[in-house]
């Protein structure tokens, strides 16, 4: 292996400080440098098996997959004793879609470093978009012996559990949530105990809405369960959230900041309360706990009647989800790519997507008219309104979904092959929302055919 | 002892006098205006001299009185004028505009601002022009030409209603008729729609002056408007009889033989094209299109955008239009729009189409026009004239801005105060008579406007008329046509300023909710009646669409917009025409493919799409 020629006026870096710098800017997303420095490393040393490595994880952060895997591949056969290689490996194989690829490198990880907890956790991960969910089970369990304060593999144990329908064993792994890095901030730093389930007085109990809108709007369900215990608790949540909260009967008080909840001798996450009511499958408190008001149905639907054309179905959309959600990239699609809808000239189309992804409906010619809602919508109540004025919601996984369900408004759910938790698997139906109807990836990260599904019964 | 050097460099705006003496002048340094008389004397001899055409000595005589009084009004006078036959543009510009600033008397000052004014509008700088002769007109607001020159800026730059006003004053202080201002008059009202009014206006400035060829050409493109084509045709060919030589009025006579499809008498009125100007070529193009000859169709418009980019320097200046769309996308967003106050219901419902240039947005006027209920609004449209204004009303930044005002006290009334000022202006142009429920308003900037568009009517019907973009390329690459930064200088700028059109409309489409139904021309002309439908029922007009309805309908609508002079049969064969000049050459479409190539698969327009 031959080092890079010193020019004259050329720094030249000692190889070890360079892979150390390398390393650094991509931890610190500084990513357009790294490429660069990573682009000017191979250039010099081609065949070094780390710097490809390097370059091929700096790839794969710059949204170049097949280039990634390419110079890991390379990386791995220069090296094939490294673990670290195919433990990396295996995660960027998940991110290309190519699972069978993924188990092969995470197994190979695992046997060239059978004590790394990490290399466990990775396969169990993809064990579960497989949905081997008995096995991802068993290998998140050896990464929990090897590493016993391994949030993470404790995180995955409880998603891949709750997936399968086992609530009771789930729901108790599921607690190590609030020990993810991403969790920092959710609760407040209070020296109060978690709640357990007891009787507290009123207005003693802290219930906090720490999950996505979806996740508050679904457990929403289970503060009059909690208000049973301890009367008129008290409720903290983002703002966004207030106006349909507290349509929940038994909330004391809802505040926005820690510093306005006063006194309390307990607190509890409402993505806690399923747990300590011993919710499964065949217990959910029924949907139709939330309601639009009447006057602003009413104020929509006069809106509508001018804005849409006469005599067609209205069909609301949602097609992307919050970006910086962990599986964003499995659940969102592009407005395009539910074209199945769009070639039928007996519906119209009403976006009620907010966020930047509005963006996408500037440019759609489809067949059936388009009503680019998403930009009149003020809050969840307006949501709400909108629902109870169309035929049907076709929505990807996200809390638009979780409002129509809670409304008793029908929707058809799409939903990646490996989904989140709480839509179980196979079924078509949802114990949480009997509106919702579910339509599922045949093949995972493959689209194909589920739109065509889903506008074939409209 | 501080050396004194003198300063020799000449000014770089051409005029020939030192900087200093002209576009860079000393603070503090310039002779009094009342002193500069005693230069009098000089001046009136080089003006002696320019008279009697002794330009070089006159050039002289009025730099040396320039050189020791750079604001001495009548040497200035006389090289601006020397600069101006010379077409030094640039150092022309600059002495005018020192003439027009220097203090004196009314009448002075007036006189120097209309010399300048309508020597930008002789170069087509309308909009330069404007405030020069709004200071000509505030010095003498009694004085007829000021009036008059006024009047010829503002109907130039869109201002009809205006610009109308102007003439009549203009005629007023005369106290009698003058066959120019009666011409310009008519040519004004010509482009408000009001052909029969303009007609007999021009009929009579014709009487008073019957050498004005301009004049004659006016009458001969009113008749055709009203359908008189014979009419037409004869004032043309009796002007030509008188006048030969007049290529303005022989392009005049070859655009009717093309409206009427005589393409064989366009190439032999026109001749060989190597003695042609660029316009004229552009007409030979159309003619060989017209006769299915498309390599020399393709030949003829390439050479004659290459004239105008060699010869004339034409070139495309997207930066400022990019710059103008980089603001605009920034500021009309989602959340920025919800923010904002809307108007509340008008008079009438406007209806906007949309479309890019000759993607059939006239087409679907004059069809819409022939239903009743409907008023037919063309392109002259206020909403430009109002995010123009804007600034002015709210007292803030700069459009769009200047919106911020609107969430201030008395402006969350602003959009309604706008709607009215809008409604007034197409009141006043007749449109708004009883029984029309919708007006058109298909006004060539509008797609700048959307944001504002949203903010007066909130929920007006805009309809967007989709076309093949190559069919829009060879259709606007044939016909001349100015556009904004000039965006006719060839075939990759025309497909730049495309994608700049999708991509402004695309923009507010994805951030505004809009009442938007896109149709297409190429459905419009294969089965019209189906897509009228669909436009009545989207934007909630009763009635029937009669059956055979065709663009060619007898009643005309009053006013009368300008392309409904061009009106024919409705036809098919200029949809997708780009496939057969794709067959006959096929890298005509190479350079701009990449542009394009998206924006054909994002409208439909992709492989497989089309039939």
């Amino acid at each position: 292996m031959s080092q890079a020629q010193a020019q004259p006026g050329k720094q030249v870096m000692p190889l070890a400080e360079a892979l150390e710098k390398l390393a650094k800017l991509e931890q610190e997303n500084k990513l357009a440098e790294a490429d660069d420095l990573a682009s000017r490393m191979l250039a010099a040393m081609p065949e070094h098996p780390h710097i490809l490595h390097l370059a091929g994880i700096v790839s794969y952060r710059n949204g170049r997959v097949p280039e990634a895997i390419a110079r890991m591949e390379k990386s791995e056969s220069l090296a094939p004793d490294m673990p670290l290689y195919p433990r990396n490996m295996c995660e960027v194989y998940r991110g290309a879609g190519r699972l069978e690829d993924a188990v092969r490198a995470g197994r190979r990880a695992i046997e060239l470093a059978p004590k790394d907890a990490r290399a466990y956790f990775n396969l169990a991960l993809i064990l579960y978009e497989k949905l081997e969910l008995e096995e991802s089970v068993r290998v998140a369990d050896q990464a929990i012996a090897l590493e016993p304060d391994y949030p993470e593999a404790h995180f995955e144990r409880a998603e891949a559990l709750l997936l399968a329908g086992r609530m009771k064993e789930g729901w108790e792994s599921y607690e190590w949530r609030f020990k993810l890095k991403q969790a920092e901030g959710m609760l407040p730093k209070t020296d109060k105990p978690q709640w357990d389930g007891t009787p507290l007085p009123p207005g003693k109990l802290l219930i906090i809405g720490d999950q996505g809108f979806g996740d508050c709007i679904q457990f929403g369900r289970l503060i009059p369960w909690a208000a049973l215990l301890c009367p008129q608790p008290i409720v903290a949540a983002s703002g966004e959230l207030q106006p349909i909260l507290k349509q929940i009967p038994g909330i004391g008080k809802f505040v926005t900041r820690w510093e306005d909840t006063g006194e309390y001798d307990a607190y509890i996450p409402l993505s806690g309360l399923p747990r300590l009511a011993g919710i499964g499958t065949d217990n959910v408190p029924p949907a139709g706990y939330l309601a639009a008001p009447p006057e602003l149905v009413e104020e929509w639907r006069v809106k509508l009647d001018r804005l849409c054309p006469k005599g067609k179905k209205r069909i609301a959309l949602v097609w992307a989800g919050r970006p910086t959600h962990k599986n964003d990239k499995k659940r969102t699609l592009k407005l395009q790519q539910f074209a199945p809808l769009f070639a039928r000239d007996d519906i119209c189309i009403v976006t009620v997507q907010k966020g930047e992804q509005i963006s996408q409906a500037g440019g759609y010619y489809g067949r059936a008219p388009l009503l680019n809602l998403g930009p009149e919508i003020g809050d969840f109540l307006d949501t709400m309104a909108i629902l109870k004025n169309v035929d049907r919601l076709v929505t990807i996984d996200t809390s638009v979904a979780h409002i129509a369900g809670a409304i008793g408004v029908p929707a058809s759910l799409v939903l990646p092959k490996a989904p989140d938790w709480r839509w179980l698997l196979e079924r078509e139906d949802t114990p949480w929302y009997p509106s919702i109807k579910l339509y599922r990836q045949h093949e995972a990260y493959s689209w194909d055919g589920v739109i065509e599904r889903v506008a074939a019964a409209l | 002892m501080t050396e004194l050097k003198f300063n020799a460099n000449s000014c770089p705006c051409g005029s020939g006098l030192r900087a200093v003496r002209c576009c860079e002048p000393e603070p503090g340094a310039l002779a009094l205006q009342d002193n500069t008389v005693l230069l009098d004397s000089q001046g009136t001899e080089a003006t002696r001299l320019f008279n009697e055409k002794k330009y070089a000595e006159a050039e002289a005589l009025a730099q040396q009185v320039l050189d020791v009084a750079p604001n001495q009004r009548i040497a200035l006078r006389v090289l601006f004028e020397i600069r101006k036959a010379q077409s030094r543009h640039e150092a022309a510009t600059a002495l005018g505009r020192r003439l027009g600033a220097l203090a004196g008397p009314a009448q002075a000052r007036a006189q120097a601002n209309i010399s300048f004014a309508q020597y930008l509008v002789a170069q087509g700088r309308h909009g330069e022009a404007r405030p020069v002769a709004a200071a000509a007109l505030k010095a003498t607001p009694k004085d007829a030409t000021a009036q008059h020159v006024m009047g010829v800026v503002l109907t130039e730059t869109g201002g009809l209603q205006e610009g109308e006003a102007h003439y009549r004053r203009a005629l007023k202080l005369l106290g009698r008729d003058d066959g120019l201002v009666l011409a310009n008059l008519a040519w004004n009202l010509k482009l408000q729609g009001r052909m029969d009014e303009a007609a007999a206006l021009y009929e009579t400035a014709l009487r008073l002056r019957t050498d004005n060829k301009r004049g004659v050409g006016g009458l001969a493109q009113v008749e055709f408007g009203r359908g008189n084509r014979a009419r037409a045709v004869a004032v043309l060919d009796g002007a030509l009889a008188q006048w030969p030589d007049d290529r303005t009025l022989r392009l005049l006579r070859v655009l009717a033989d093309l409206a009427m499809r005589q393409p064989q008498a366009v190439l032999d009125r026109l001749g060989p094209q190597e003695a042609l100007m660029a316009p004229e070529i552009l007409a030979c193009a159309q003619a060989h299109d017209q006769l299915g000859q498309l390599p020399e169709a393709v030949n003829a418009w390439m050479g004659a955008r290459r004239m105008q980019r060699e010869r004339s320097g034409l070139v495309y200046r997207p930066e400022p239009l990019l710059a103008r769309a980089a603001a605009y996308k920034a500021y009309f967003t989602a959340d920025q729009v919800q923010v904002l106050p809307r108007a509340g219901h008008g008079a009438f419902t406007p209806v906007f189409l949309l479309g890019f240039a000759r993607a059939g947005s006239g087409l679907l006027e004059q069809l819409l026009a022939q239903l009743p209920g409907f008023a037919a609004g063309d392109e002259f449209a206020p909403m430009a004239e109002l995010a123009e204004a804007l600034p002015g009303l709210a007292a803030g930044a700069d459009y769009p801005a200047a919106l911020d005002e609107l969430l201030v006290g008395d402006n969350l009334r602003l959009p309604d105060r706008l709607r009215a000022v809008y409604e007034e202006k197409r009141i006043r142009l007749g449109l708004a008579r009883p029984g029309v429920r919708f007006i058109t308003d298909r006004g060539l900037t509008n797609f700048w406007h959307i944001g504002l568009i949203k903010l007066l009517y909130p929920e007006a019907p805009i309809i967007h008329v989709l076309r093949h973009p190559y069919d829009l390329m060879l259709a606007n690459m044939m016909h001349d046509r100015k556009f904004e930064g000039n965006a006719q200088a060839g075939l990759a700028a025309m497909a730049q300023y495309y994608a700049l059109h999708a991509g402004m409309i695309r923009h507010f489409r994805g951030q505004l909710t809009l009442r938007y139904l896109p149709v297409r021309y190429e459905d419009m002309v294969a089965a019209p009646e189906r897509v009228l439908r669909e436009v009545l029922d989207f934007i909630g007009a009763e009635g029937a669409v009669p059956p055979g309805i065709g663009a060619n309908g007898e009643a005309v609508p009053d006013p009368l917009p300008q392309h409904f002079a061009g009106r024919v049969p409705l036809y098919r064969h200029a949809a997708y025409r780009h496939r057969a000049y794709d067959a006959a050459m096929p890298h005509l479409f190479d350079e701009v493919r990449d542009v394009l190539a998206p924006l054909i698969e994002e409208l439909g327009y992709g492989q497989g799409a089309e039939p």
